[in-house]
C-alpha cells in the first residue's frame, strides 16, 4: 500500500472517531447539568472543562469572552474557525477519505461525505439551534455507521489494520483526556448517601459505557472504580487498556512481532504500554496522582503515534513533519475559512 | 393522447429524437411509450433522486476561478440519447480510420518525417506547435502508438451528418460520467433499459487496464500499473479515482513515486516498489520539472529519463499534443489520403487557418459568424463565438489574431443537433455533442456511444462541463428492428 495512502486512511479513522467523541461529550454535558440542580447555575464550571479536553481554550477565549454553555457547544459543533470542531473534523475525514477512494468501498465513501453534506447544511444548524441532543445523535449513529461499514467492507488487509490503529489510538487518547477532566474531581464517595457522584456518572455515559458499568460494578458508582474501569479494563471497547490492545494486534498484523533487534519502533513502544497498563494497580496509579499518570499515558501515545508516521510514511528520509502529522494527508485549515460564521 | 412530449418544438434544428413536432424517429419509438407517459412530477422527482445520488457519491468536478465552493455535481439530464446501430458502425469506423492515422502521423513527426519532406503539412505548422516535442525526435516508444486513450468530439450539424470537431489525443476526460450516467440510468429507468438492446459500457474499465498493460516492457509478466494525478485538488480527481478503482490499480501522486537506476518506483509501507505503466493524467509540461516546467511540484524528476529508456511506459505518450492543435487539425483529412489511402469517414468541420495570410484576412473580416478558438485551449475557455460576442470583444479578438495568427483558427457556426432536456416541468431542445472513447492497444476498440455533452443554457453551443453544460446517458443499440 502507499505510504500516503497509509497515512490518510490512519487520519479518515482518528477524524471520524474525533467527531464522535466530541458528539458523545457534548450530549452527556448538556444532559448532565439537567441533573445538576443548584450547582448548574455556575455553567462555566461544566464546559471549561470540555474545551480544556479538546485543547482550544486559548483558540476559545479569542473569540468569546465568556464560557457559556450556548456559545462552547457551537464553538466545538459547527464552527469552521475551531479546526477541533466536529463540523471540521468531519470535513478532513472526508477530505482523507476523497483522496483514497479508490481504496475505500463506496459504502464508506458515502457514509462520510453524506455526513460532511449533511453539516455544512442550513437543516444542521438549524438543529443543533432548536434540538441539541437529536444533532449529536445524528452524528453518532453516522458514526457507528460508518465503522459497521468499515468493519463490513473492508478487506482485513493493510487498509483495515491502519484504519483501525488511527481510531483506537485517537479513542485511547479521547479516553485518558476525558478521565483527565476528573482529576481535579474528589474520588470520595458524596458525603450524602442519598447522592450519587454526577459528574462521575457523566464521565461513564461520555464513553458509552454507564451501562456496560452497571453490569460490571452491581450498580455501585465508586469513582476509584469508575476510573479503574476506563483506565484498565480489558473488556470494554472504549477503555484504554482495550485500545492499546486493538493497536497492538493491528500492529502486529502489520509488521510481525519478530526479534527484540529488529523489532520496529512502534511495536516496541506499544508493548511496553502494554505490560505496563497489564500489570500496574489502581493503588499505583493514584499514589503517582492520576493526573501525572494520564500525562505519562498521554506522552507515551504521542510517541507511539510519531514512530507510526516515522516507519510507515516517512521511513528516514526528512519529508516535513507539522506537529503530530505528516504533510501527506489532510488536516483542517481553518485560516482560508476563518470569515465564514463571524 | 398526453404525452411529456406533447408541446416539444424541436424548431429549425436538427433535433435527434424529432424529425417533426409530435413525429419521434423510430428508434426513440420505445423512450415516447414510457417516458412520456410520465407526469412532469413524476419525471421531476426522479431526476432529484438522480442528482441526489450524484452528490452523496460525490461524483463531481471543481471549477477553477470560481469562488462559489470548488466542488460541483456534473448536471446531468435523465433523458437518454440514442444512436442507432447503423448510424454508430459508421461513426465506429470513422473513429478507428482516424486514431489510425493520427498515431502514423506522430510516429512520422518524431521520426522520418516524410510527411513534411512530401510537402503535405508544413515543417513551420508542427515545429511552432507549443505541444510539439523536439526532445522526443528520434525516441522509440512501446509499438510505436503515442496516443492509446482519444477522446474525439463529434457534432451533427444541421442535416444530421457527423463531424469531427477536435481530437483530444493528450488527457481527454470525462469517461467516468459516461460509466456513472448508465449507473444512473440504471437506477432510475431499469425497465426501460430492460426493454431495448442497449450495448453496455461497463467494460471501459477492463479495456483500459487491457490497453495499458500491452504498453509494458516486454520482459515484465505482470506489469505495475498506476493513475498518475496531480491531486485532490484537480478539477478531474473525481475521475482520476474512479478509473483507478474500476481497473484496479493504485492512484499516485508525484511526491508517491522516485527515480532510482532509471526505473521509477513508488514508495509503499513496506518500502519502494517498480511501476512499469503510467496512466498519467497531468500534461507533459507538468510530468518532469527536470525536462519541463522547472516549478512543477505535480511530476516526478527523471521521468522522463526513465521513459525514454524504455523502464516505463506512459499514456499517452509525450508530446501527442502536436496532433490535436487545431490548426493541425485542419490537415488530419490529408493524413487520412497519406497514410491510409483513404478519404475519411468522418469529415473535419471547415476550418480557417490565422497562419495562412489568406485564410486570417477572411477570420478578421468576418468574425461575427465565425466561431474563433484559440489553437491549443480546451474545455471552452479562450473562444470567441462570434454570433453571441459585443463588439468589443470582437475587437479585442482581432487584436489578439494579428498579434499571433499561429495561434488562432475559425470555423463556421455550426447549427449542432438538438435534443430534448428537461427544464422544470417540461422538455426543450438544447445544443448536442458527443465524446467517444478510443483505445489503442495490441487492437483499436471504441467504447458504444461515450460522453453527450449537453448546452444546458438555453440557444447556447458550449458544452463544456467548466462553461455550464451537462450531459446525457448514451444509448447505442445492437439492432435497429
Amino acid at each position: 500500500m502507499l505510504s500516503r495512502v497509509a497515512d490518510s486512511i490512519y487520519w479518515m479513522a482518528r477524524y471520524m472517531e474525533r467527531a464522535e467523541n466530541l458528539s458523545r461529550l457534548l450530549l452527556s454535558t448538556q444532559d448532565l447539568l439537567l441533573d445538576a440542580g443548584e450547582e448548574a447555575a455556575d455553567e462555566s464550571q461544566f464546559w471549561g472543562p470540555i474545551l480544556m479536553t479538546t485543547g482550544d481554550e486559548e483558540r476559545y477565549d479569542k473569540v468569546h469572552a465568556t464560557i457559556e454553555g450556548e456559545l462552547v457547544a457551537l464553538f466545538l459543533a459547527l464552527r469552521t474557525d475551531n479546526p477541533n470542531s466536529i463540523l471540521n473534523c468531519v470535513r478532513a475525514a472526508r477530505e482523507n477519505a476523497r483522496t483514497v477512494r479508490d481504496q475505500i468501498s463506496d459504502e464508506l465513501w458515502e457514509c462520510i461525505n453524506g455526513l460532511r453534506l449533511f453539516l455544512e447544511s442550513p437543516e444542521a444548524a438549524a438543529l443543533h439551534q432548536n434540538q441539541r441532543a437529536a444533532f449529536y445523535e445524528k452524528v453518532l449513529v453516522a458514526s457507528y455507521q460508518f465503522q459497521g461499514i468499515a468493519a463490513s467492507t473492508t478487506p482485513r488487509d493493510e487498509s483495515w489494520h491502519f484504519l483501525r490503529l488511527g481510531l483506537c489510538l485517537e479513542r485511547a487518547d479521547k479516553t485518558t483526556r476525558l478521565i483527565d477532566t476528573c482529576s481535579a474531581i474528589s474520588l470520595d464517595m458524596p458525603p450524602n448517601p442519598l447522592a450519587r457522584p454526577l459528574r462521575w456518572a457523566a464521565l461513564l455515559r461520555s464513553s458509552s459505557a454507564w451501562h456496560a458499568f452497571q453490569a460490571y460494578s452491581s450498580n455501585k458508582l465508586n469513582p476509584v472504580d469508575i476510573v479503574e474501569y476506563l483506565l484498565l479494563n480489558d473488556t470494554f471497547p472504549r477503555s484504554f487498556a482495550w485500545c492499546i490492545e486493538a493497536m497492538h494486534t493491528a500492529l502486529i498484523a502489520l509488521c510481525g512481532n519478530g526479534r527484540l533487534e529488529e523489532m520496529k519502533v512502534p511495536v516496541r513502544l506499544l508493548g511496553r504500554l502494554r505490560a505496563d497498563i497489564a500489570y500496574i494497580t489502581m493503588d499505583e496509579v493514584l499514589k503517582e496522582g492520576l493526573h501525572e499518570f494520564i500525562d505519562r499515558l498521554q506522552s507515551k501515545l504521542n510517541d507511539i503515534g510519531a514512530s507510526i508516521l516515522q516507519t510507515f510514511v516517512l521511513y528516514g528520509d526528512s519529508a516535513p513533519v507539522i506537529g503530530e502529522a505528516s504533510f501527506l494527508a489532510y488536516h483542517p485549515k481553518v485560516e482560508a475559512n476563518m470569515q465564514i460564521q463571524q | 393522447m398526453s404525452s411529456l412530449f406533447n408541446d416539444y418544438q424541436p424548431g429549425s434544428f436538427f433535433d435527434e429524437m424529432f424529425s417533426a413536432p409530435d413525429s419521434a424517429r423510430a428508434h426513440y419509438a420505445g423512450i415516447t411509450g414510457s417516458i412520456g407517459t410520465l407526469s412532469p412530477a413524476e419525471y421531476a422527482a426522479r431526476q432529484r433522486t438522480a442528482d441526489t445520488v450524484f452528490l452523496r457519491q460525490g461524483v463531481t468536478f471543481t471549477v477553477y476561478g470560481d469562488d462559489q465552493g470548488t466542488e460541483r455535481i456534473f448536471p446531468f439530464d435523465l433523458m437518454p440519447r440514442i444512436i442507432p446501430h447503423k448510424e454508430w458502425e459508421r461513426v465506429e469506423s470513422g473513429l478507428i480510420q482516424r486514431i489510425t492515422a493520427l498515431n502514423l502521423f506522430l510516429n512520422d513527426v518524431y521520426h522520418e518525417q516524410k510527411i513534411i519532406t512530401d510537402g503535405i503539412v508544413p515543417r513551420e505548422l508542427v515545429e511552432s506547435a507549443s505541444h510539439f516535442r523536439p526532445e522526443f525526435k528520434g525516441v522509440k516508444v512501446p509499438h510505436g502508438i503515442y496516443i492509446h486513450i482519444c477522446g474525439t468530439d463529434l457534432v451533427r450539424d444541421g442535416k444530421g451528418e457527423y463531424f469531427v470537431l477536435e481530437d483530444n489525443g493528450r488527457c481527454p476526460s470525462g469517461a467516468s460520467y459516461m460509466l456513472e450516467n448508465r449507473n444512473a440510468m440504471k437506477r432510475t429507468f431499469p425497465g426501460l433499459l430492460q426493454s431495448l438492446p442497449v450495448r453496455p459500457v461497463d467494460a471501459y474499465g477492463s479495456m483500459l487496464r487491457e490497453t495499458l498493460a500491452h504498453l509494458a516492457p516486454p520482459s515484465v509478466i505482470d506489469p505495475n500499473i498506476v493513475v498518475l494525478t496531480p491531486g485532490v485538488f484537480n478539477s478531474a480527481y473525481f475521475e482520476h479515482c474512479y478509473l483507478a478503482k474500476q481497473m484496479g490499480v493504485p492512484i499516485v501522486e508525484g511526491r508517491d513515486l522516485v527515480l532510482k537506476n532509471d526505473r521509477i518506483f513508488m514508495r509503499t509501507t513496506k518500502g519502494l516498489q517498480q511501476v512499469h505503466v503510467i496512466y498519467r493524467r497531468i500534461d507533459d509540461d507538468f510530468l518532469d520539472p527536470l525536462v519541463f516546467r522547472k516549478d512543477s511540484l505535480l511530476g516526478v524528476p527523471g521521468l522522463v529519463k526513465a521513459y525514454q529508456s524504455g523502464h516505463v511506459a506512459l499514456a499517452n505518450s509525450i508530446g501527442t499534443g502536436v496532433a490535436d492543435d487545431k490548426a493541425v487539425y485542419a490537415l488530419v483529412p490529408k493524413m487520412i489520403k497519406y497514410y491510409l489511402d483513404q478519404d475519411p469517414i468522418l469529415p473535419n468541420v471547415t476550418t480557417y487557418l490565422g497562419v495562412d495570410p489568406k485564410e486570417c484576412e477572411y477570420i478578421l473580416a468576418n468574425l461575427p459568424n465565425l466561431v474563433v478558438k484559440a489553437v491549443n485551449e480546451s474545455g471552452g475557455y479562450g473562444m470567441l463565438m462570434g454570433p453571441h460576442s459585443t463588439k468589443e470583444e470582437q475587437t479585442e479578438f482581432a487584436k489578439r489574431i494579428r498579434a499571433n495568427p499561429r495561434n488562432y483558427i475559425a470555423q463556421p457556426v455550426l447549427q449542432l443537433s438538438r435534443h430534448p432536456v428537461f427544464q422544470g416541468d417540461h422538455f426543450e431542445g438544447r445544443h448536442i455533442d458527443l465524446r467517444p472513447y478510443v483505445l489503442y492497444g495490441d487492437r483499436i476498440q471504441v467504447v458504444p456511444g461515450g460522453l453527450t455533452r449537453v448546452a444546458l443554457k438555453k440557444g447556447s453551443l458550449v458544452v463544456n462541463s467548466s462553461q455550464g453544460g451537462g450531459s446525457k446517458d448514451t444509448w447505442v443499440l445492437w439492432d435497429d428492428e
